[in-house]
């Protein structure tokens, strides 16, 4: 069980290094830095989500709407372009994430309803909205060489988008780590009748978890269109499995209280590197989610196996008994 | 959960077992009548297709597959479970594998078989979210994933054909002039709802959504239980996909995509509670015929589709958040 116990804790490195050493013998010339690069590139798409993600989760919540926010902010990026030029299109774009953010921090902590339940509604709202806006038709943007411009490759590795992922994840890992707002997260997803009692506005740190997570799935989205020069309603919707994987293989817990923005770069990194090395080798993309999926309830059933010696398993729905939010505020 | 609710309300009761009181059950389930009469009445005046038995006929096949679905979904929200979101691909699972299988092994045994291995993914959810302790949505929508990855890598991402006419011909017929659907829905209503109010088993599903740890407690087998309403709605799931299949004649991976979001609204708007321990399938359904209801009126008004879901899922949140709201007071 302590060995267990170890492998758990390094695992990002260990299935990081595994998925890297395996794709490296399946896939010829996978270290060269072009292909890095691709990689790294695709798994910003993700990461951008992730880093939300990761905030939201440690502080006992999800957001499962991210993916319908990252096809929502696109689109209007997009159809804003004509009018209003590119870069109002583009913060246009990145509010409308930080909007459904807002709205589903302000009904989570309204309502006071589970996170799971709420972000599953407002998924389908988001998601309609799309449709809705576009006809269900996908759009196109005005300036191609924008694009291009935006999926160039500096330093032989990085893309725009991966270098503001890498960047964003190492200032979430200090603010999480270095910063009281940043361990207030860690409080409220822990404990969170304590930290109301110790002077932490629980209800405010999940409010803005939201709008931060969707800030981010909307920039995310706006990113995504510019480079395609494309937004689309079904963009996005295989994410929401990718992206809770990626944070989850990261090392942070669906219970909260518990991750780290490393972890988290780690998941990506391994997310990203998979997606590649199983594109290389043509693998049809329902497969590669069977994958994805795999991962994410293999590790969830590691997570139980580890933490739950002792206590008998099924006693503890995360997310919803021992979380105020779902309780009406436990004080 | 008790603890909690009894420190908020400050006095020492438990709202799960107060929430029934007489008075408020009747105008809650008068409400949702008074909603199903409101949609019915606004129907008839601005669509003249609206009130006719072609319309309501047709409204009612629709809802049978769905409302099959939504029998075995009224069981995961009663034991705590949450939501099912692996029903898009138990109901891909039944329709691919029951037409897909007919040349090889014959339509009935086709449809039994399909229906089992939906069984199997339900079976896999149950153990995830009962014995193992996982969260329900991540379980299934993981479990989901990679079911749905499996049936298509199974057919190579294309659309499945039939090829048993007398099949078709019996899932498309009417018996009494009930088409067949219709009457397979009743029937698993019917079994679903005494299951659920006048069988040990629904009791202890009560008894487990409600109050967990004194189930527990009193010797109820909870794990089981638990595991038990996601087999259920699996299975329901795989009947509805299989029916879907032999009606329509043709299956791709992604016919149950909406689904899932089709029947935990029907559960929601009928009052089911979304933490558990309270709901019935009468309720369940006649949330399923307001919602169809008010899709058809909308279909009819010339509503795009991209809208209905858009309403679809304000009822998720106007439910659940009505559902909060009233357990807070502890009075409903």
């Amino acid at each position: 069980m302590r060995l267990l116990t170890l492998a758990s804790r390094h695992r990002v490195v260990i299935i990081l290094g595994l998925t890297l050493v395996i794709s490296a013998l399946v896939v010829p010339g996978y270290f060269s830095a072009s292909t890095l690069g691709l990689g790294l590139d695709r798994a910003a798409t993700i990461g951008l989500i992730a880093i939300g993600l990761t905030v939201l989760l440690i502080s006992g919540q999800i957001d499962l709407s991210g993916g319908a926010v990252f096809a929502l902010a696109g689109i209007v990026s997009v159809i804003l372009q004509r009018e209003i030029g590119i870069l109002p299109a583009v913060i246009a774009g990145i509010l409308v994430g930080t909007l459904a953010g807002a709205i589903n921090g302000a009904l989570v902590v309204g309502l006071k309803v589970n996170s799971l339940v709420l972000t599953l509604a407002t998924m389908l709202i988001f998601r309609s909205l799309a449709h809705w806006i576009t006809n269900s038709q996908p759009v196109t943007g005005t300036d191609i060489m924008l694009s291009l411009a935006l999926a160039k490759i500096y330093l032989d590795v990085f893309t725009i988008r991966s270098a503001l992922f890498i960047i964003l994840i190492v200032l979430l890992h200090f603010w999480l780590t270095r910063t009281i707002p940043g361990r207030n997260v860690f409080a409220v997803g822990s404990n969170p009748a304590a930290a109301k009692e110790s002077g932490i506005a629980s209800d405010r740190v999940v409010f803005l978890g939201f709008v931060f997570a969707g800030t981010l799935a909307g920039l995310a989205g706006v990113l995504q269109s510019l480079v395609t020069n494309t937004g689309s309603p079904v963009f996005g919707s295989e994410l929401t499995v990718a992206v809770i994987a990626a944070v989850v293989v990261g090392g942070t817990r669906l219970e909260g209280g518990r991750g780290s923005a490393l972890g988290t770069l780690g998941g990506v990194l391994t997310i990203g590197s998979l997606t590649i090395a199983m594109e290389f080798q043509s693998v049809p993309a329902y497969v590669q989610q069977v994958v994805s999926g795999l991962i994410l309830i293999l590790l969830v059933v590691l997570d139980r196996a580890v933490t739950t010696k002792g206590r008998a398993p099924g006693t503890r729905p995360a997310l919803i008994r021992d979380n105020p939010i779902t309780q009406g505020g436990k004080t | 959960m008790t603890d909690a609710t009894m420190e908020v309300s400050g006095v020492t009761r438990n709202d799960r077992f107060t929430r029934g009181g007489r008075l408020v059950d009747a105008l809650s389930k008068a409400g949702l009548a008074f909603a199903i009469l409101a949609v019915l009445l606004y129907g008839s005046f601005v669509s003249p297709a609206f009130f006719t038995t072609g319309n309501l006929l047709n409204v009612l096949t629709s809802m049978s597959i769905v409302g099959i679905v939504v029998v075995g979904m009224t069981f995961v929200l009663v034991v705590g479970g949450l939501a099912d979101l692996s029903v898009p691909a138990t109901i891909a699972c039944g329709a691919i594998l029951s037409l897909g299988l007919q040349p090889l092994i014959g339509p009935l045994p086709a449809f039994v078989l399909a229906v089992g291995l939906a069984g199997l993914i339900g079976l896999l959810n149950g153990v995830l979210v009962g014995y193992v302790g996982i969260n329900p949505i991540i379980a299934t929508l993981g479990i989901g994933t990679i079911g749905l990855g499996i049936v298509q890598a199974a057919v190579g991402g294309v659309i499945v054909y039939g090829s048993n006419p007398a099949s078709a011909e019996f899932a498309k017929g009417r018996l009494f002039g009930i088409p067949v659907v219709v009457l397979i829905f009743l029937a698993i209503a019917l079994i679903g709802h005494f299951v659920l109010s006048r069988s040990v088993w629904g009791r202890w599903t009560l008894a487990t959504g409600g109050n967990y740890k004194a189930a527990e407690a009193s010797a109820v087998p909870v794990q089981a239980v638990k595991a038990g309403a996601f087999v259920i709605t699996a299975l329901a799931s795989g009947i509805s996909g299989g029916l879907l299949g032999l009606t329509l004649q043709s299956a791709r991976p992604l016919i149950g995509a909406g689904y899932e979001f089709s029947a935990i609204t029907a559960v929601v708007v009928g009052g089911v509670s979304i933490i558990g321990g309270f709901g019935s399938v009468p309720r369940a359904i006649a949330g399923l015929i307001f919602v169809q209801l008010l899709t058809n009126v909308m279909v009819l008004d010339g509503v795009r589709t991209p809208i209905q879901g858009f309403v679809l899922g304000i009822l998720i949140v106007g439910a659940v958040g009505m559902d909060a709201a009233l357990r807070k007071r502890g009075v409903a």
